[in-house]
């Protein structure tokens, strides 16, 4: 590993809730997967105006 | 649910789209995003383990292992296909797949594993007691190992037990001659290039670092990659792993397949009728109406479907 802002090079600690186990690495992965998957559902489509027939 | 008439012309909205310009603004954003992300949090260069590295860090193990690999008591020695026929592999319930796979990549632990890597020494004394092996019956063979094994695993932190009895025959030797191979390096080179003289193939020395009793173990639990730690999805270091492998990961973590010997097959088995579900969706009854129920494409299209309840 060279230089890097962030260092990653150590054991992880790791949240567990009974039996699941999981990095914050992984977490914060599971998490942006759904805010991504929120924003994609919810944002307009980049410079498209509709008019109020939906028509283009 | 409308019927879809797929011979009338579209009347609805359109829209111009240009998949070029996508494809490179996509393309755009992954390698800035790439670039950027690998500059601020680097990624995982783990060294490599050997059997040289473990060999110096944990001799005892290795020489227990190694002593094993005579005895085919190892894991390797009593999986069964595809590697041999000592056990009957892996199952789906009565089917026995593993086994009517057959044996593809033939391992026999003792003559691969120590006996072959030994014969490339070219040492007297090593090759007296290969020979001396060879000579012997596989019930001798079988209880010097044992016996040998059992004696190492006994001492703990020994790398080589006395024999003023000859109790062990000449598995000391061999054993004690592998463990200097090993730590020299040359046994890592001797099992990639067993087969081909280009190292590409490096399922023996895996293998054999797989049935260390507690070195390979130990770091595998270190960094949280084991079965049941959700190691499937977890990466070295605290950099985030394949966290998209969750479902797999998800079943080695509970009953039945936690506790049985076929959980591999068994999970694959799941996650293919589970795939197998998700593609025949439209298909399968009750679950094809789950968009009715959960419009999430409403969401999407929802100019669309406003424009249509006004027009309507």
């Amino acid at each position: 590993m060279v230089f890097s802002l962030f260092n990653l090079n150590h054991p992880a600690h790791y949240i567990s809730v009974g039996s699941i186990s999981v990095s914050p690495g992984n977490l914060v992965m599971v998490v942006m997967a759904f805010v991504l998957f929120g924003l994609a559902l919810t944002l307009p489509f980049p410079g498209h105006k509709s008019d109020k027939n939906g028509k283009e | 649910m409308k019927k879809y008439d797929a011979s009338k012309k579209w009347t609805g909205p359109t829209r111009p789209y240009d998949l070029i310009k996508e494809a490179t603004v996509a393309f755009v954003v992954v390698a800035l995003l790439s670039i950027g992300l690998a500059a601020l949090f680097s990624s995982p260069d783990e060294k490599a383990v050997t059997l040289q590295s473990w060999s110096q860090a944990a001799p005892a193990d290795f020489v227990q292992t190694a002593s094993g690999e005579l005895a085919g008591s190892t894991i390797s020695g009593q999986y069964g296909p595809p590697y041999n026929t000592a056990a009957d592999g892996q199952q789906l319930g009565p089917i026995k797949v593993a086994k009517f796979m057959g044996v593809r990549i033939p391992i026999n632990t003792a003559n691969d594993f120590v006996l072959k890597p030994l014969g490339t020494l070219n040492d007297p004394v090593t090759n007296a007691a290969i020979a001396r092996w060879k000579a012997a019956d596989a019930k001798t063979q079988s209880g010097w190992a044992t016996d040998y094994t059992d004696a190492l695993t006994k001492a703990s932190t020994a790398v080589t037990i006395a024999d003023t009895n000859d109790k062990y025959g000449p598995v000391p030797t061999l054993v004690t001659s592998l463990y200097a191979m090993a730590k020299s390096g040359a046994l890592d080179g001797a099992l990639t290039t067993s087969d081909s003289p280009l190292p590409t193939n490096f399922t023996k020395p895996l293998l054999f670092l797989a049935d260390s009793g507690s070195y390979f173990p130990g770091l595998a639990d270190a960094q949280h990659l084991s079965g049941d730690q959700w190691g499937v999805m977890n990466e070295t270091g605290s950099w985030p792993g394949q966290s998209w492998l969750w479902l797999y990961s998800l079943w080695y973590q509970v009953d039945p397949f936690k506790s049985s010997g076929n959980a591999d097959i068994l999970v694959m088995s799941l996650m293919g009728l589970l795939s197998l579900g998700f593609v025949l969706i439209p298909f399968l009854p009750i679950l094809h109406r789950i968009p009715e129920r959960i419009p999430i494409h409403r969401i999407i299209w929802r100019d669309w479907y406003r424009s249509e309840r006004k027009n309507s």
